[in-house]
């Protein structure tokens, strides 16, 4: 284990690339593949820019949105906006006793790591799909099948959320709870909630921000709210209405987005706080979905 | 300043807020607005409950996939290019759109972070582009460029490519927000031009998390390029949705549990990737 001396002068070697260069060819390699055989035909794109136009004067320029169709495009978006809010509560309430059962230093092993597959099985399937495959048959066409297919989904990335936050907690207070005399449920409610509740209140309302998203669009299978009227206007060319409904959906998401973001900060930072620390949202929205 | 305190007696409660009691009077008003029959959706929990039975028939068939049909989704061949079907096309949409996508998100993020756009106007411009294009559903973005260029992959690619911008562009950017100010200072003293000092003090302290928000990216593309193909961007979701319309549940099972084999392999390795990187 004797040390060479180094001669000082000499500029180091480089690390190796070879790693490195490898995965990059890879990659090419994996793209070159798909793009050769996903049937696009390159030239076509040449077309884009001036269908892009023509559905664009369509919509705003030949004779400008038709603002009249704001009767029906206005309530339609709330519909969506009340899809995504009570499927958000929907997925926050399945969420918590999920998110305690996945956590492995709450529950036992065996517990936590068969709840983290049936979360992970949830979260694999986007909502459109739940709304078409489980709850359109249950609850038939309309806003409470998109509603619960809102919740399923939310509930198994809100319930993994839980589980990571729970298992980032201090052991402290679930170890003073227990001295004081507090048994199972009491050293969760006691120990462990008032721990995570900020946290996962972040979580809900980012969970909202995206369900709103998910909410203007269920309507496209008939599962509610807005997407049901683009998918209309925009395939029966009735462009001046479509015009509308693409723009309160921009609108309304924009609105929403902006209030539950301060409102967001504001659970975290806490009201006195005088320091801005970034909400931490690349850990919420790396496993967010 | 400190009063001595009996310890015997019990702290008061702090005061809470007022802003509290409105905001819970807020969240109880909007739900039961939001669950009622005349302006809501009309959420009938018990309704639900007595009408699971009327799922049952389906469900039956679906737990029952007929595995026929699963060349129409799927099909392996000796001859180039080995795989085909529609689940390949999904799949390579994903792969095309995720590439495209971040790559053009990279100097859209540079654009939108404090950190290196030190003009707010410019930076105004740059996150109110990036807020419009976030707020567009990747559905609505596939519907637009159907009406633009017809049925197929391409507008399906196209949407993806947005969908990816808003969700790399923006989780990077705050990781630029982030970065470490020491590498910047020394290539400012260094004498550096603005894109020398993003490429030499910004870059390589973002880089890893740049792949990780790609790969991320990656995954959440195979989900919603299931979907696309509802409305005609190519795809399996056309299959899916034809499928649907015969209510052929059992050949619908069959879609659903392929596509599920393909995320959960997606995300293993994926998750895996993202590991090693940050």
């Amino acid at each position: 284990m004797s040390s060479r001396p180094v001669d000082a002068t000499r500029r180091p070697a480089r690390p190796s690339s070879l790693k490195r260069n490898l995965w990059i060819t890879g990659a090419a390699a994996l793209l070159l593949w798909a793009a050769l055989n996903v049937g696009v035909d390159v030239t076509d794109l040449t077309t884009l820019p001036s269908g892009l136009y023509a559905v664009f004067y369509e919509m705003y320029l030949k004779s400008g949105p038709d603002l009249g169709y704001l009767d029906k495009a206005v309530p339609a978006m709330i519909e969506s906006l009340q899809m995504a809010w009570v499927g958000t509560i929907i997925g926050a309430v399945l969420s918590l006793p999920l998110g305690f059962l996945g956590a492995k230093n709450v529950s036992s092993g065996l517990v936590s790591s068969v709840m983290r597959q049936i979360l992970n099985a949830i979260r694999a399937f986007p909502e459109l799909i739940l709304a078409v495959a489980i709850f359109i048959p249950i609850a038939g066409l309309g806003p409470v099948a998109g509603t619960l297919a809102i919740g399923l989904h939310s509930a198994g990335t809100l319930g993994k959320l839980t589980a990571e936050a729970i298992e980032g907690i201090d052991e402290g207070p679930m170890e003073a709870a227990r001295a004081a005399g507090a048994r199972g449920m009491q050293i969760q409610r006691w120990g462990v909630l008032p721990q995570v509740l900020p946290e996962m209140l972040g979580f809900w309302l980012y969970r909202f921000e995206i369900n709103i998203r998910a909410g203007a669009v269920l309507g496209v299978v008939g599962a509610g709210g807005i997407g049901f009227l683009l998918d209309q206007t925009l395939k029966f060319h009735r462009y001046p209405q479509a015009g509308t409904v693409i723009l309160v959906v921009i609108v309304a998401t924009i609105i929403v987005d902006t209030i539950s973001g301060r409102v967001r900060r504001r659970i975290i930072e806490g009201s006195d706080s005088t320091q801005v620390p970034e909400v931490d949202l690349q850990a919420v929205s790396t496993t967010a979905d | 300043m400190t009063t001595a305190v009996p310890a015997s007696r019990r702290p008061t409660k702090p005061r809470r807020s007022p802003l509290i009691y409105v905001g819970i009077a807020a969240f109880i008003i909007i739900t039961l607005i939001s669950v009622s029959e005349r302006w809501g959706i009309g959420l009938d929990i018990g309704g639900i409950i007595a009408d699971l039975g009327r799922g049952e028939g389906i469900l039956r068939q679906m737990l029952n996939p007929n595995w026929e049909f699963l060349p129409r989704v799927i099909e392996f061949s000796s001859q180039p290019p080995f795989v085909t079907g529609p689940l390949v096309e999904t799949f390579q949409m994903a792969v095309v759109a995720a590439f495209i996508g971040c790559a053009i998100a990279l100097p859209i993020s540079f654009l939108s972070s404090r950190t290196t756009v030190p003009n707010r106007a410019t930076l105004a411009v740059s996150r109110g582009i990036l807020s419009v294009v976030r707020a567009i559903p990747d559905i609505l973005y596939a519907l637009i460029f159907v009406a633009a260029l017809g049925i197929g992959p391409l507008p399906g690619i196209l949407a993806l490519i947005f969908f990816n911008i808003g969700v790399v562009a923006k989780l990077l950017s705050e990781t630029v927000d982030a970065v470490d100010t020491g590498p910047i200072e020394a290539v400012d003293a260094g004498g550096s031009s603005r894109t020398q000092m993003v490429r030499w003090a910004v870059l390589p302290q973002v880089l890893p998390n740049y792949v990780a928000f790609s790969l991320y990216a990656f995954e959440l593309n195979v989900r919603a390029s299931t979907v696309l193909g509802i409305v005609g961007a190519g795809g399996i979701g056309f299959l899916l949705r034809t499928q649907y319309a015969f209510r052929a549940w059992s050949n619908v099972s069959v879609i659903i549990i392929c596509l599920f084999v393909v995320v959960f392999l997606i995300e293993l390795v994926s998750i895996r990737l993202r590991r090693r990187l940050v």
